[in-house]
């Protein structure tokens, strides 16, 4: 007995023929055991047959286009087939199987593994929203209005939907499952990250007197975004995950790298510092006081940083002040 | 404050003959009053030009008059700042209220007193003469009848009935306060006694005032026209600006830091204000707000009207000191430190366009102790500065001091300096946070 499957472009079977004699042909001709309508497969293209070992052997009957090896390019004759690799004549993936093949162990059904997951994507849900809640009101010097709350909320919550939405849908016509949960959980996750991160670079801007992070918040936000993306595609498809990463690492560097040339354009053009100094309860202080001596000393030191940005500001000092 | 005037008035007077009584056709032999110091002003008294070179037509106009018979005149430095700073794309053009006109040629600026001294093609002609009383310092009086002319708004030759009202009190440039109504294309012209002789010269009027104007004392007029009479040859404009610039500032933080800062009490702390004489102060809250502030803001905030005029789009030189008492009426510490937040972003003055009169902005903060001991309260205290491009040892500066001894009051203090040396900055930026004091 022989199988033969007649693969997608995503390598899923999209027909299936189970062939009883002990040989089989195929080819675009009514003559064959399996007919293929691809123009670029010979009229009697392939013939399988079992050789003494009783191995599945695939031969090329002579066809102008060949028989190749999944995405292979060097033209075989025969092929010992293992029922694993794709075989390819004309525009058409093929597999080739005996009825001993062998297939995967059965998967046990996670036990209400669903349920824990859509658990997880409703408390991580409510986090965020209850961070977002939280910090708005904690930065609230106006008189709180519920509306803002509301709205601000709606706003989070239609645009996660929407993201995760745009991504099922993606996954839905490329691997046939939306996977709306893995989604959500991913970007939720994605989410989630960021708004900590956010408010430790705050902390660390205060507390620490440490100004790094937040001047490269936005190389953070990036990763992250990208670092979502990938795990979106991989939702998407679990293949050509190589591909799909340097994609994302291609698009990543070009985002990153246009932004710091705008954010280093933006200083020189109006010079002023992008960064706000945000202050947080004294009881935050983590790092010791300076006394006066060092902290004007450290002032006594951007004079320089500043007499060279006048050097390299005025290159040319003819028909200057 | 503002000069956006431009026009020149000639006043005539010898270098040798500057307090001299006016020649024959000067006001003394004509009918009393504005109609006869008028009638004799026409040949004496000038609009002054600035036309682009390639394009031949006049870009501003202000007023001059002529000090000499030999073609010198005064005016004001802002009416000709374009020519002393780009002489190959600005000239100068006078016209005489008599109709002739011709080429000027300047000669010296006083930067901190907006005065230039010109040379017009013209000889013999008859000039202003000063008023002797009033180079002495013993002169006018106050409420003394005073009449300025110019040419406002380039409409036409004009004169102004006002009077004197002594020296504006609280200002570092001595100034005197005149009573008139000075207008644009007015600037440079001479403001002189019922006699003819010149007392001041026109500079600005105060936007938002009724006839508040501001002369320069002849005295400092009488001074340039002196030193430029035994000058050789014309200086570089653009290097002399920036020397006396520099000059002038050196004096004026001099000024500033002896006279130091004295203790003010805000609430339970001690905040630093100006002790200089020419410091204008005031105060407001947001109490009176509705609906009812969330936390209570009480401001004070002195500032000195030291700017001087340097280009068309430069008036730099200001002093300010400024503190908020922030009180939480209902917030919370985080709250609060929002809100604190706002009140404690690092504002340098800028005096003009960023990009081209400075540098990028640089900035440092920490906590800070200026003094040990509970007197003095932990601050966290931000510097930011920056270097003017075309002024070596020049930086604006701003130092804002927030106190962190409470999680609801905090004092936010900011010294803002313009167009100061960077040493002194610091040293005048210790004295700052060593005044900030706590006593609860």
């Amino acid at each position: 007995m022989i199988w033969v499957e007649i693969l997608s472009r995503h390598r899923d079977v999209a027909t299936r023929l189970r062939l009883e004699g002990p040989e089989a042909r195929i080819g675009r001709g009514y003559d064959n055991d399996v007919v293929v309508d691809d123009p670029y497969v010979a009229a009697r293209h392939l013939r399988i047959f079992r050789d003494d070992a009783g191995r599945l052997v695939v031969e090329d009957l002579g066809s102008a286009n060949g028989m190749f090896l999944d995405r292979g390019r060097e033209r075989h004759e025969r092929i010992i087939t293992d029922g694993k690799m794709p075989i390819r004549i004309g525009q058409t993936l093929l597999r080739i199987r005996d009825d001993a093949h062998e297939v995967e162990a059965e998967r046990t059904v996670p036990v209400h593994g669903g349920r824990r997951r859509l658990v997880l994507a409703v408390a991580l849900g409510a986090l965020i929203l209850g961070v977002d809640v939280l910090k708005r009101w904690l930065t609230e010097t106006g008189e709180p209005r519920v509306s803002n709350y509301v709205t601000e909320l709606l706003v989070v919550a239609a645009t996660t939907v929407a993201w995760v939405g745009i991504w099922a849908l993606l996954a839905r016509i490329f691997s046939g499952h939306a996977r709306f949960l893995s989604n959500l959980l991913i970007a939720l996750a994605g989410l989630l990250v960021f708004s900590f991160y956010n408010e430790l670079v705050q902390y660390l801007g205060f507390a620490w007197t440490w100004s790094v992070p937040a001047s490269y918040e936005y190389v953070a936000a990036w990763l992250l975004l990208g670092l979502t993306c990938f795990l979106h595609l991989r939702e998407v498809g679990s293949t050509h995950l190589w591909p799909k990463g340097l994609i994302v690492t291609a698009l990543l560097v070009t985002a990153i790298a246009v932004q710091t040339i705008q954010r280093s354009e933006a200083f020189s053009a109006s010079g002023r510092q992008g960064i706000t100094q945000v202050l947080m309860p004294p009881a935050f202080r983590a790092v010791r006081l300076q006394d006066q001596d060092s902290f004007f000393g450290d002032i006594a030191t951007l004079k320089a940083t500043l007499d060279s940005d006048r050097a390299k500001a005025r290159p040319d000092d003819s028909g200057r002040f | 404050m503002s000069l956006f005037c431009r026009a020149i008035l000639v006043s005539v007077a010898l270098t040798s003959q500057l307090f001299g009584t006016l020649s024959a056709a000067s006001a003394a032999d004509a009918p009393s009053g504005a109609e006869g110091i008028y009638a004799a002003a026409p040949p004496r008294l000038l609009q002054i030009r600035t036309l682009v070179v390639d394009a031949a037509r006049q870009t501003s106009t202000g007023s001059g008059f002529l000090v000499s018979a030999d073609g010198l005149a005064i005016t004001n430095y802002h009416v000709v700042s374009q020519v002393a700073l780009e002489p190959g794309t600005y000239r100068l053009e006078y016209a005489a209220a008599d109709g002739s006109h011709g080429d000027v040629t300047l000669l010296g600026v006083d930067l901190p007193n907006d005065l230039a001294i010109v040379r017009l093609d013209k000889h013999d002609a008859p000039f202003f003469a000063f008023n002797k009383a009033a180079i002495d310092g013993t002169g006018p009086q106050k409420g003394e009848r005073l009449y300025s002319m110019g040419n406002p708004l380039d409409l036409g030759f004009t004169i102004v009935e006002g009077t004197y009202n002594g020296l504006v009190e609280k200002s570092y440039n001595e100034r005197i306060h005149f009573t008139g109504a000075l207008n644009p294309g007015m600037s440079g012209g001479p403001t002189v006694t019922a006699d003819g002789l010149i007392v001041g010269i026109n500079v600005a009027t105060r936007r938002g005032g009724q006839l508040v104007s501001f002369l320069v004392p002849a005295k400092f007029a009488e001074a340039l026209l002196r030193r430029v009479s035994t000058q050789e040859g014309t200086p570089n404009f653009r290097a002399d600006i920036a020397r006396q610039l520099g000059a002038w500032r050196t004096a004026l933080y001099e000024s500033f830091a002896a006279a130091g800062f004295r203790s003010n009490a805000l609430g339970p702390y001690r905040a630093p204000d100006a002790a200089a004489t020419w410091f204008n102060c005031w105060a407001q809250t947001n109490m009176g707000a509705k609906p009812k502030p969330r936390a209570r803001i009480d401001t004070t905030e002195c500032s000195s009207d030291t700017s001087v005029f340097v280009a068309e789009d430069l008036n730099t030189g200001a002093i300010r000191i400024d503190h908020s008492l922030v009180t939480s009426v209902e917030l919370n510490q985080f709250q609060f430190a929002s809100a604190l937040t706002q009140q404690a972003q690092p504002r340098l003055l800028t005096a003009g366009p960023l990009r081209k009169w400075y540098t990028s902005e640089r900035c440092h903060e920490d906590f800070v102790r200026a003094v040990p001991g509970p007197k003095h309260p932990p601050l966290r205290a931000i510097w930011c500065a920056r270097a003017y491009r075309e002024f070596d040892g020049l930086y604006d500066v701003s130092l804002v001091a927030v106190t962190q001894d409470d999680g609801k009051e905090a004092l936010v203090s900011r010294l803002s300096l313009q167009a100061v040396g960077y040493d002194e900055a610091v040293a005048l930026g210790k004295r700052f946070v060593e005044t900030v004091e706590v006593i609860r």
